[in-house]
């Protein structure tokens, strides 16, 4: 069948550059001296990475960030699924959907927020108590390692709420019921049945917060970078775009290495935890959904200050804050004062011709990228489901490696690769085609996974009869596949949209100049060049331009689909 | 044991309301073995749940044990907890994070009891016992086979010493040889215990073979409640009939309180049931005669057999009478009838009931 040759082979082509890029990293690590040069190998950056001490502190600064991102994250996603999932909380469909849409909120805007919160000189909150309490000292400081993880904790608080609520979900409702029908009450019931049984899933769901708050960028980009507090992944950045030396790519290779080999020996334990609490996952073909848990109205007080907090703490907040920022020449804390010098200047001043050329580009990336994505892992879908091939199976851990590697990474080997290999060929770099590259390659996971569930619960001889009824597997595709895998694709097309629109990671290794630039780059640029206040004014911006994607979400997007996201 | 009445729950899917309980009134006595029959989407297991305390009803009142657990009147509504009960889930409901002794050991240390870890020992093993799994303590539960743990949520159910043992169609997930296996020990254990059982199933032979009543359920009400016999041979209404077995119908019309014109003639039946104008009459296979046997001449007919067919344990012959087909199970060794055949409806076998479709299609 030439058909599925075709199709294997866009599958394959879409994967050698996965595979390429990882290869190039590793390579990278073990250059001496600068590209351009000739190449001379040296095992000296991973000695010096091994040997020095700023490794190290970075190194625990990392680890002590995303623990405490993945604790932040927790206190706040657990108990919120579970008065969502169990309990009859009113307006808990309200509280769902403001949590998964939390997750498209970037986190560089409640970090940004954040700083104005609780900076050691100008944080707001810091101000008040000093001068309520006669301090000599702030007594919060934002930039450090708990106050980095505490931002990207929140940020990431909406991932671990849905991974959460997908535990409680696959729980069959049953294993709760016969321990309330034979004595047990709510709270032991809860105790000994409802906590171990979603204990596999809860640790599955820090693991995998763990892994993307290891290489997180914005958070300690936008707070600690400025700092000099560093993580692994503002370090990597920091040795190919230093203010001072020149950029040293080996020791960015040697160190993205090691984080490779971390990330891939966690996603190796997530599958691990996820095999052992999927065991417990029964499926039952019954629709009873289970008794909710009457908390009666003290207990709805109580939730909903919970979640109000939670609500105020993680999006509110900073929200406000950069209203009040936006409107101010210079930041201070609101009094009658400050409130005659509200003005709207930020927004006159903005740079409005980058902003329109950030909005084009940000807008042709958000179409390209998500239907270019979906052509090719439904390819790579059909291929690990369809094919039959021998090596179906290296194209599903090939199409899963995008989610494992830090996307930084991925963006630092494409600038490698279109700056000193491809230069003479091709000149990408600098260009929007290689942000539209990148972003693909870092999104196949998202989407071969959304295909890969739907495409499994699709009968194989909804195909056959139409092979057998002589259509070609183009056609078969066209005609029987895309049609009902349609809801799962839009789904994945929206959603990979919005996540196109807060791009900044990698944007912010490839971006550079005019030509290619996102809206995040524009308020990234402002914040850099310490104009905070407009930062924070382009910020509700870039926020005003990205409504229509949501509402596109609210009408297309099915809120239970949300789950097969992560 | 359990008493009912006025039970109504109503279940809003976006913007469509179904009526899952229909003003429900039951009675099962102490000691008693019932069971509640219907098709899916009937209601029996909403019903079962509501006395469970899984399901919060509408309306109406449940008492069990002379013991209100809810009432809407009086804003009474027990919490699953606080109803002494026992309950054996359709998916059995085996914690599979726990052991075997375990799974018992938590509800009887954590449960209504309370007892202490030591005393329940004694009580896990008694129970694991009474279902005939000796020596399985300390296998995981999630090692268990479909069968085993069936056994283990029957055992468990049973170790909390409940009043009143509730069953969610506990053998519709076993293979149809352990079914039946099962099914004997469910009745045996029952009948040992002296416990009351309220038990949901929509096979009619499983209902027949456990129960001492069986209320008959369709779209949230209660068609008929009666004992086996009673319900195969006196159904309240048509539904009921075809749901015990099949039935022979025959449009026809009243002519006076004991006679119906039909295709097959005018026949005679005992009890039209206070029917008038269009009416179905009905009768079982089995009660068809075919031949000369008998020498009574009321509601004889002479009819032409289509086809016969011999299975071992009688024959079914496939007989026609003007426009009307009948089908006849007679036993094996009356031979397979051929040609025309005389036909004979025992009148008392006969039922008659409105007929609905016809009064509908006017």
């Amino acid at each position: 069948m030439k058909g599925r040759w075709v199709v294997v082979g866009i599958s394959a082509a879409a994967l050698i550059p996965v595979l390429a890029l990882l290869l190039l990293v590793l390579w990278m690590g073990f250059w001496q001296n600068g590209p351009g040069e000739p190449i001379v190998y040296t095992l000296n950056h991973y000695r010096n990475i091994f040997t020095d001490s700023f490794t190290y502190k970075t190194f625990l600064n990392t680890v002590g960030f995303a623990a405490t991102a993945v604790l932040i994250s927790l206190l706040f996603a657990v108990p919120t699924a579970w008065l969502v999932e169990r309990t009859d909380l009113p307006g808990k469909n309200f509280v769902f959907m403001l949590v998964t849409l939390g997750a498209l909120l970037p986190t560089f805007f409640t970090a940004m927020g954040w700083v104005f919160l609780l900076h050691p000189r100008i944080g707001i909150v810091n101000r008040f108590v000093v001068d309520v309490f006669g301090l000599q000292q702030a007594p919060f400081n934002i930039a450090s390692i708990i106050g980095m993880g505490w931002v990207e904790g929140l940020g990431l608080s909406s991932i671990a709420f849905i991974m959460v609520v997908a535990t409680y979900r696959t729980m069959d409702p049953s294993l709760e019921e016969a321990a309330r029908v034979h004595g047990l009450g709510i709270f032991r019931t809860l105790r000994y049945v409802t906590l171990p049984l979603t204990f596999p899933g809860i640790i599955a769901a820090s693991i995998y917060v763990f892994t993307i708050a290891l290489s997180a960028f914005e958070a300690p980009a936008i707070i600690g970078m400025s700092n000099k507090i560093f993580t692994f992944a503002t370090f990597i950045f920091y040795k190919i775009q230093p203010l001072e030396e020149l950029p040293s790519y080996g020791v960015a290779g040697a160190v993205s290495t090691v984080l490779i080999i971390l990330a891939l020996l966690l996603s190796w334990s997530y599958f691990g935890v996820l095999r052992f609490s999927h065991r417990y996952a029964v499926v039952t073909g019954k629709a009873y959904r289970p008794r909710l848990i009457e908390l009666g109205p003290k207990g709805w007080i109580f939730a909903w200050s919970f979640l109000g907090f939670y609500v105020l703490v993680a999006k509110l907040l900073p929200f406000l804050l950069l209203i009040w920022a936006a409107l101010l020449r210079y930041f201070q804390p609101p009094s009658w004062a400050a409130l005659g010098q509200v003005s709207l200047n930020n927004f006159y001043g903005l740079p409005w011709k980058l902003l329109l050329q950030g909005a084009w580009n940000t807008l042709i990336l958000m179409l390209a990228v998500p239907t270019l994505t979906l052509l090719i892992c439904l390819a790579i879908s059909w291929t690990v489901l369809r094919s039959g091939l021998r090596w179906r199976l290296l194209f599903d851990a090939v199409a899963f490696l995008p989610h494992a590697v830090p996307h930084l990474i991925l963006a630092i080997a494409t600038m490698f690769a279109t700056l000193f290999l491809l230069h003479n060929a091709l000149s990408l770099y600098g260009s929007l085609t290689i942000l539209i590259f990148v972003y693909t390659v870092s999104r196949i996971s998202f989407a071969t996974r959304i295909i890969n569930n739907s495409l499994a619960q699709i009968h194989p001889e909804l195909e056959e009869a139409a092979f057998v009824g002589g259509l070609k597997l183009l056609q078969v595709m066209r005609k029987i596949l895309v049609p009902l895998l349609k809801p799962a694709l839009v789904y994945a097309w929206i959603w990979m949209a919005l996540l196109c629109y807060r791009e900044l990671t990698m944007a912010s290794v490839l971006v550079t100049g005019q030509n290619n630039v996102t809206l995040p780059m524009v308020v990234w640029g402002l914040w850099l060049g310490g104009s905070l206040n407009q930062a924070a004014a382009a910020n509700l911006v870039v926020l005003a331009f990205m409504l229509p994607a949501v509402l596109l979400y609210f009408i297309f997007g099915r809120r239970s689909r949300v789950t097969e996201a992560v | 044991m359990i008493s009912i009445s006025g039970l109504c729950k109503n279940f809003r899917t976006g913007d469509h309301t179904v009526a899952a309980l229909q003003a429900i009134d039951l009675e099962v006595g102490r000691g008693e073995f019932f069971v509640l029959l219907g098709p899916s989407g009937s209601g029996k297991t909403t019903l079962l749940r509501s006395v469970a305390g899984l399901e919060k009803p509408d309306e109406g009142e449940i008492s069990l044990n002379d013991k209100t657990v809810f009432s809407r009147s009086r804003r009474v509504c027990a919490a699953p907890e606080e109803r002494e009960i026992g309950m054996v889930f359709q998916s059995y409901a085996i914690w599979p994070h726990l052991t075997v002794a375990e799974n018992i050991g938590l509800v009887l240390t954590h449960g209504r009891s309370r007892m202490s870890k030591k005393s329940a020992v004694e009580r896990i093993r008694r129970s694991l016992e009474l279902v005939q799994l000796e020596n399985f303590e300390d296998r995981p539960a999630r090692l268990l086979s479909g069968g085993q743990q069936q056994r283990v949520a029957l055992a468990r159910a049973l170790a909390v010493n409940p009043a009143l043992l509730l069953m969610d169609e506990p053998l519709s997930n076993l293979d149809a040889r352990l079914r039946e296996e099962v099914r004997g020990n469910i009745k045996k254990l029952a009948t040992q215990l002296g416990i009351t059982v309220l038990y949901v199933t929509h096979d009619q032979v499983e209902a027949m073979v456990l129960a001492d009543r069986i209320a008959v359920m369709a779209q949230g009400k209660i068609l008929q409640i009666g004992n086996p016999f009673e319900l195969y041979r006196s159904p309240a209404n048509a539904l009921v009939a075809e749901f015990f077995g099949s039935m022979n119908w025959i449009p026809g019309k009243m002519l006076d309180a004991n006679h119906v014109k039909t295709e097959c003639g005018v026949l005679c039946v005992a009890d039209s049931r206070s029917c008038d104008g269009a009416v179905i009459v009905g009768i079982r296979p089995e009660d068809v005669r075919l031949g000369r046997s008998s020498n009574d001449e009321e509601n004889r007919i002479e009819g032409n057999v289509v086809r016969s067919t011999f299975l071992g344990d009688q024959v079914v012959t496939e007989v026609t009478i003007n426009q009307q087909t009948l089908i006849a199970k007679t036993p094996p060794d009356d031979g397979k009838p051929e040609g025309n055949t005389s036909v004979h409806l025992p009148k008392s076998k006969l039922v008659v009931f409105p007929d609905l479709s016809e009064r509908l299609s006017h």
